[in-house]
């Protein structure tokens, strides 16, 4: 890190080798203005947002630069649910729900968006991209003419979220049968088990047996009565 | 025979055959998730032998099957898959469900694609519970179905009774062979109490 | 490859040409075969619908979701610890192994460390899981091709792993030991000397294996040659673990990334193959196995002295932020992204697990095959159920 009472210089070297930094350079280059934000944790993880248009475009442009081998993609809603995490104690009182939609790092503008995993097998590095999903139309571009991985992952993603992709060749349930109703991961789809027996929480299952009251006077002979 | 379905069967020869049938079961395994491993291991690894017991692991199909031994989750997609299972097993058939999961859903209660229990599709006979259960646990839900078999009454199992041991049966006789309860007879004199004291 | 005589050229193609013939013939086109989802062949519940023109697959295509259990949902509704214990239950047979990178990313997240003894300790436990898993594969493996020995030596061998997790955890599998922030308990007495012992009882395992499955000349031809994948193909479907590393791609993540886990205090050497056909696949999980013999009897030697566990709060709240960490699972590459608003619970955790991309290869690598070599391309990529569905 560079020394906080240096402050007439700019720092010299960038917290981390500089191979990160020098992705996003080169995806800069390759696709302009399509990324939106970046967020890099030193010498670990790399996070990248690009504009939808150029969702497609980005996978095209990281293969070209030697991240050919695809982990996943999914998608991210980042309304907090309605129905409350499970977790909390149903005997408290209930405490007031937040709506806000709130995305996490890089940032978006939208409740959806989709994210994806692409590795650098030669230089051992990975990257996560993410992109906002538009409500309308509430699609992306498929990638799989760029990686043929990813059929079956927007397969998921699409039954889970509801979010299409254009140019899919066949975009059917992966896990669900055909007749399902609903998005089972978006965040207002309740689990009904829940809702019609909440999980109580830290329970103590079976309480201390009630002691008996000590006597004050001896017992007396109690034999029976005739 | 026509000795079984009416009733007419003797009862050492009773004893005999569910001694038998007892101690020849052919099981499926219809192994689904992580049970099926503790299931292979009852079944089919030499430490927790469970031929020892009469019981035979690999049938062909589930039409020489005696038992089906359901161990695993059972989602709402495969629920079709094990009625259709259950219906091609000929009688005198029994279930055991194994695990948590096949019990009542175990740890994915609250999910959205898991049949909470498979006694939702199939009538079941004997619940080892357990995530997984030790192998032990699946053998002795297994030596508990062989007392079952043994007790049983053939024409009830034949009949298609709900409740099929022949104490279920001696308990359903006795209940339709007693006398109907009557009204407490009249006393022929009241009996008189001054002062308390007790009742002639 | 196997060398093949010029007689034995002339007759393969004149036993094509008549086949071709009868198949005009006989007009044997598109006849569907459906491959389970109840079938000894598939581990779990996996239905492969083929298209047949006689004894060739014209379009093969797996069916998942027979045992979708919804975890990405369950897991929006459940505490961290919670989780953990859900987890274990994705590879149902090296179950420990799932639970590491989940926790890994929670300490991520929270910004702590594990002591150097939980670490090692949980490198080991993570080892034995492998071993625990490629065991039943090499086991399962004799199974599909016919032969019905194996399994019974695999499923004795791996008791005593079994054990061992069984003695250091509780719990046979599914051991829900590891802590956000080191593990649950110590060791108990007499573990590492047992572990030593098993350790050799493994190495002969692997050796009986070779012998009777790997030296087994039907079991070769019947592996040679069948279902290559080449490593861009791979690349593309983001195959992982044994099955890239047969295709030739040098890539391990237990010694190419940094990760919280013991993998720098150990010598051991990643095996990889150029064919990329189904023996090389199983040859490779063959090596792997022995290699993590080596790996726990090298850490047993190094555990250092000291608590099992940082100091964390009682009630866990892992503060807002995503992390990413994926290990090398025996599956191939499994990874978690979690997010967290700062709650009791995850807000998102996206499960990459390793068998949904290594079966996605399956339309791919099923056209053209003959129907038995269906099951060998099937059983050389190994997929566990739960892990496909999750």
């Amino acid at each position: 890190m560079s020394d906080a009472t240096d402050t007439d210089e700019q720092p010299l070297a960038l917290p981390g080798d500089g191979l990160r930094e020098g992705i996003i350079e080169d995806l800069r280059r390759r696709i302009g203005g399509g990324v939106v934000d970046t967020h890099i944790t030193p010498n670990d993880d790399l996070w990248i947002r690009v504009q939808t248009g150029a969702w497609r475009q980005t996978a095209e442009a990281l293969k070209a630069a030697g991240f050919t081998h695809f982990s996943f993609i999914s998608g991210l809603d980042w309304m907090p649910s309605p129905y409350g995490t499970g977790e909390s104690d149903p005997t408290a009182e209930p405490k007031e729900l937040d709506t806000e939609i709130r995305q996490g790092v890089t940032g978006g503008e939208t409740r959806f968006q989709v994210f994806a995993r692409l590795v650098d097998l030669d230089r051992h590095v990975g990257v996560t991209i993410k992109a906002d999903v538009p409500d309308e139309p509430f699609a992306v571009d498929s990638w799989s003419m760029v990686f043929a991985g990813a059929n079956w992952h927007e397969r998921e993603c699409h039954e889970m979220f509801g979010i299409g992709f254009n140019g899919h060749p066949d975009l059917r349930n992966m896990y669900l049968p055909t007749d399902f109703e609903g998005y089972p991961l978006r965040k207002d789809f309740p689990l009904l088990a829940r809702m019609i027996k909440p999980w109580p929480g830290i329970v103590d299952v079976e309480p201390m047996p009630v002691q008996p009251e000590p006597a004050g006077e001896p017992a007396t002979q109690d034999t029976e009565s005739t | 025979m026509g000795l079984v379905d009416r009733g007419r069967m003797p009862a050492p020869l009773t004893k005999l055959f569910n001694m038998s049938r007892s101690y020849s079961l052919w099981v499926y395994q219809w192994g689904l998730a992580c049970c099926a491993i503790e299931m292979g291991a009852a079944f089919g690894s030499p430490r927790y032998d469970v031929m020892r017991l009469g019981v035979i692991p690999l049938p062909a199909s589930p039409r020489q099957a005696d038992f089906v031994c359901i161990s695993g989750t059972v989602t709402d997609k495969m629920a079709p898959a094990v009625k259709r299972l259950w219906e091609q097993m000929p009688e005198p058939k029994y279930a055991i469900s194994m695990g948590s999961c096949a019990n009542c859903g175990g740890p994915y209660w609250d999910s959205y694609s898991v049949t909470k229990g498979v006694d939702q599709i199939i009538p079941i006979d004997v619940y080892v519970p357990g995530c997984p259960p030790r192998p032990e646990a699946l053998l002795e839900g297994i030596v508990l179905l062989q007392q079952r078999i043994k007790n049983e009454d053939m024409a009830a199992k034949w009949r298609g009774d709900e409740f099929t041991t022949q104490q279920a049966t001696r308990e359903r006789e006795r209940i339709a062979a007693a006398p109907a309860i009557s009204a407490p007879a009249i006393p022929d004199r009241e009996p008189i109490v001054v002062g308390g004291g007790p009742i002639e | 490859m196997t060398n093949l005589s010029d007689r034995q050229q002339l007759s393969f193609i004149a036993s094509q040409a008549a086949d071709a013939r009868l198949n005009v013939e006989l007009e044997t086109e598109g006849m569907t075969l459906n491959i389970g989802p109840q079938h000894p062949a598939t581990h779990g519940t996996l239905r492969i619908i083929c298209r047949l023109d006689g004894e060739q697959v014209v379009w093969a295509e797996p069916s998942c979701g027979y045992m979708h259990r919804g975890y990405e949902k369950l897991t929006e509704v459940r505490t961290f610890p919670q989780v953990t214990s859900l987890v274990n239950r994705i590879d149902w047979l090296g179950s420990f192994a799932n639970e590491v990178p989940f926790i890994l990313a929670a300490e991520k997240l929270m910004e702590v460390e594990a002591p150097p003894r939980a670490q090692v300790i949980r490198t080991i436990l993570f080892e034995l899981s492998r071993i625990a898993n490629v065991t039943l594969f090499l086991g399962d493996l004799g199974v599909q091709m016919g032969a019905i020995t194996p399994v019974f030596i695999a499923f004795r061998d791996r008791e005593y792993v079994l054990n061992l997790i069984e003695g250091a955890t509780g719990g046979r599998f599914h051991p829900n030991f590891d802590r956000i922030g080191g593990l649950k308990d110590d060791l108990p007495k007499g573990w590492i000397d047992e572990t030593r012992q098993t350790m050799v009882k493994l190495r002969k395992f692997c050796d009986i294996i070779e012998d009777l499955l790997f030296g087994n000349e039907i079991f070769q031809s019947r592996m040679r040659g069948i279902g290559i994948i080449p490593a861009d193909v791979a690349k593309d479907y983001g195959l992982t673990g044994a099955n890239l590393r047969a295709s030739g791609v040098d890539y391990d993540l237990r010694r190419d990334q940094e990760i919280a886990l013991s993998y720098d205090k150990v010598d051991f050497t990643v095996w990889t193959h150029p064919d990329g056909d189904s023996w090389a696949r199983c040859w490779v999980r063959l090596q792997e196995t022995r290699e993590a013999c080596k790996i726990v009897e090298q850490l047993l030697d190094q555990i250092p002295a000291g608590p099992i566990m940082t100091k964390v709060p009682r009630i866990i709240k892992v503060p807002a932020g995503e992390a990413w960490v994926s290990t090398e699972n025996p599956l191939g590459e499994m990874g978690y992204y979690v997010v967290s608003k700062g709650d009791l619970g995850p807000f998102r955790v996206k499960i990459r697990s390793a068998s949904f991309n290594n079966i996605s290869i399956v339309p791919w690598a099923l056209k053209g095959v003959y129907v038995p070599d269906i099951i060998t391309i099937l059983a050389s990529l190994y997929f566990i159920l739960g892990d496909i569905d999750r």
